[in-house]
C-alpha cells in the first residue's frame, strides 16, 4: 500500500426529499402489492422528490452538510455525480458550486449512473493527486424520478431520490478517511440492460419519430442481477485484495442500495456476516449515484458506522459500469 | 440430480424441504424470477453447469429442472 498524497474523506451529509412514498402509495396507482415489492426488493418506503425540485436543489442540501460536517468553507473543486441532470447542457455541478457560495472554482458532472459515487471518488482523487485542488467537495445526487416510466412497475417502485456527499482533502495514505486502492470497470457491449435509449444525440439525429417510452429509463431485470452479482463480488474481492485486506478484516460493507436481494446474494459470496452489512434500501430504495454517500452518512449518524471501521464500498450500474474500493473510517461529524 | 437441486433450493435458496418434490411448481416452491437467476448461478458454481435463467424459466416444474440439468451434464 502507498504512503503517498491520498484523498482523505473529512465530511459527510446526506439529504433526501421529504415526501415519502410508501408501498400501498405505489399499489394504489400500479399493479403491484406491499407483499410483492418487499420480498422482490427489501424496500419498504422510499422519498420523491415533488414538483419544482430538481437534482441541484438535493445537491445543494447534502453539499451544505457534508461542508458543515468538514467545518469547510471553501473547497478547491466540486465534482457532481448524477445520471439525471438539470440540463443536458451544461452540467450540474458549476450551478450547485456557485449556490453554495464556493465561487468560481472547477467544477464539472460524472456520468456513471449507480456507479457514479465511486467514479466520482476516483475523479476527486485525482484532481487532489494532480494538485489541481487541495479539496474537494464531491456530491451524487438523482432525482431518479424524474426519468422513471410511471407506469413501469418494475422501476417504479425500487428507484427514489436522494443525495449524498463528501469533502475529500489532500493527506497521507495512511491516516483515517484515505481512500484506497478504487478498483473501476465498464462493459459498453451490455448498455442496452440499463439506459434510457431516447434524449440524446443519437435519438435527436434518428430522423424517426420518438416512442414516447424510450424517453424514460428501462432495466432488464434478469440480466441484471446477475451481472450486478457477479461484478460486485469480484471487483469486491479485488478491492480488497488491492488495499491488502482479508475479507474477514472488513468491519462494514456498504454496497449501492440497487435491491436488497443482490445485496443478500452478494455479501453471501463475499462472506461478509449480516452484522457487518451497511443498509438503507428498506427506507430510501435505489437512489441510484447517491446511494452509498445516503448510506454512508446515515449509518454514521446513528452509529453503525464508526471511526476505525474498516469499510468495503462497491457498486454496479447502467454503463455497464462497476467499482469497489476500500477507506479506514475517520472521525466525523453529522448534522 | 434430484437430490442436489434439492439442496440447493434448500440451503441456499431457502425452500422448505417438504415442498420440494418433483410435481411442485415454481409457484408451489415460491421461486421468483431472481430466485431463478439466483439458481442458475448456483448450478453453474455448485455443480459447473450451463443452464440460463431462461431455459429454467422455461421449466414448469422440479422434474422438469432436473431433466435439464441431466441433459446439460451429459453433454460436459
Amino acid at each position: 500500500m502507498s504512503t503517498g498524497r491520498a484523498a482523505v474523506i473529512t465530511g459527510i451529509g446526506s439529504y433526501v426529499p421529504p415526501n415519502v412514498v410508501t408501498n400501498d402509495d405505489l399499489s394504489e396507482r400500479l399493479d403491484t402489492s406491499d407483499a410483492w415489492i418487499r420480498s422482490r426488493t427489501g424496500i419498504v418506503e422510499r422519498c420523491f422528490i415533488t414538483p419544482g425540485t430538481s437534482t441541484g436543489d438535493l445537491a445543494v442540501e447534502a453539499g451544505l452538510r457534508a461542508l458543515k460536517s468538514a467545518g469547510a468553507e471553501q473547497v478547491g473543486a466540486v465534482v457532481l455525480a448524477t445520471t439525471t441532470p438539470d440540463q443536458p447542457c451544461p452540467a450540474t455541478a458549476p450551478q450547485v458550486a456557485a449556490r453554495l457560495g464556493l465561487g468560481q472554482v472547477p467544477a464539472f458532472d460524472v456520468a456513471a449512473v449507480c456507479s457514479g459515487f465511486l467514479y466520482g471518488l476516483a475523479s476527486a482523487a485525482g484532481l487532489i493527486a494532480a494538485g489541481v485542488a487541495d479539496s474537494v467537495l464531491l456530491i451524487a445526487a438523482d432525482a431518479f424520478t424524474t426519468i422513471i416510466n410511471p407506469e413501469d412497475r418494475t422501476t417504479a417502485v425500487i428507484f427514489a431520490d436522494g443525495a449524498g456527499a463528501v469533502v475529500l482533502r489532500a493527506g497521507s495514505a495512511n491516516e483515517p478517511g484515505a481512500i484506497g486502492p478504487l478498483v473501476l470497470g465498464s462493459d459498453g457491449e451490455l448498455s442496452h440492460l440499463i439506459e434510457v435509449p431516447a434524449g440524446g444525440s443519437r435519438q435527436r439525429s434518428s430522423d424517426r419519430p420518438v416512442d414516447p417510452a424510450d424517453r424514460y429509463f428501462r432495466m432488464l431485470g434478469r440480466e441484471t442481477y446477475r451481472h450486478a452479482v457477479e461484478r460486485m463480488t469480484s471487483v469486491s474481492t479485488e478491492a480488497a485484495e488491492r488495499a491488502g485486506w482479508r475479507l474477514e478484516d472488513v468491519d462494514r460493507f456498504a454496497a449501492h442500495q440497487a435491491n436488497a436481494r443482490i445485496l443478500e446474494a452478494v455479501a453471501k459470496r463475499l462472506g461478509l456476516p449480516e452484522d457487518k452489512q451497511l443498509s438503507n434500501i428498506d427506507r430510501v430504495g435505489n437512489t441510484g449515484a447517491a446511494s452509498i454517500p445516503l448510506l454512508l452518512a446515515e449509518a454514521t449518524a446513528e452509529g453503525r458506522l464508526a471511526a476505525g471501521h474498516r469499510v468495503l464500498l462497491t457498486a454496479f450500474g447502467g454503463g455497464l459500469a462497476w467499482g469497489a474500493g476500500t477507506v479506514v473510517w475517520p472521525e466525523l461529524q453529522t448534522f | 440430480m434430484l437430490e442436489q437441486l434439492k439442496e440447493i433450493l434448500s440451503n441456499k435458496l431457502k425452500v422448505s424441504p417438504e415442498a420440494i418434490t418433483p410435481e411442485a411448481t415454481r409457484e408451489d416452491i415460491e421461486l421468483d424470477s431472481l430466485a431463478v437467476v439466483e439458481l442458475s448461478l448456483l448450478l453453474k458454481s455448485e455443480l459447473d453447469l450451463d443452464i440460463s435463467d431462461d431455459d429454467l424459466l422455461e421449466a414448469e416444474t422440479v422434474a422438469d429442472m432436473v431433466r435439464l440439468m441431466e441433459e446439460r451434464s451429459a453433454k460436459v
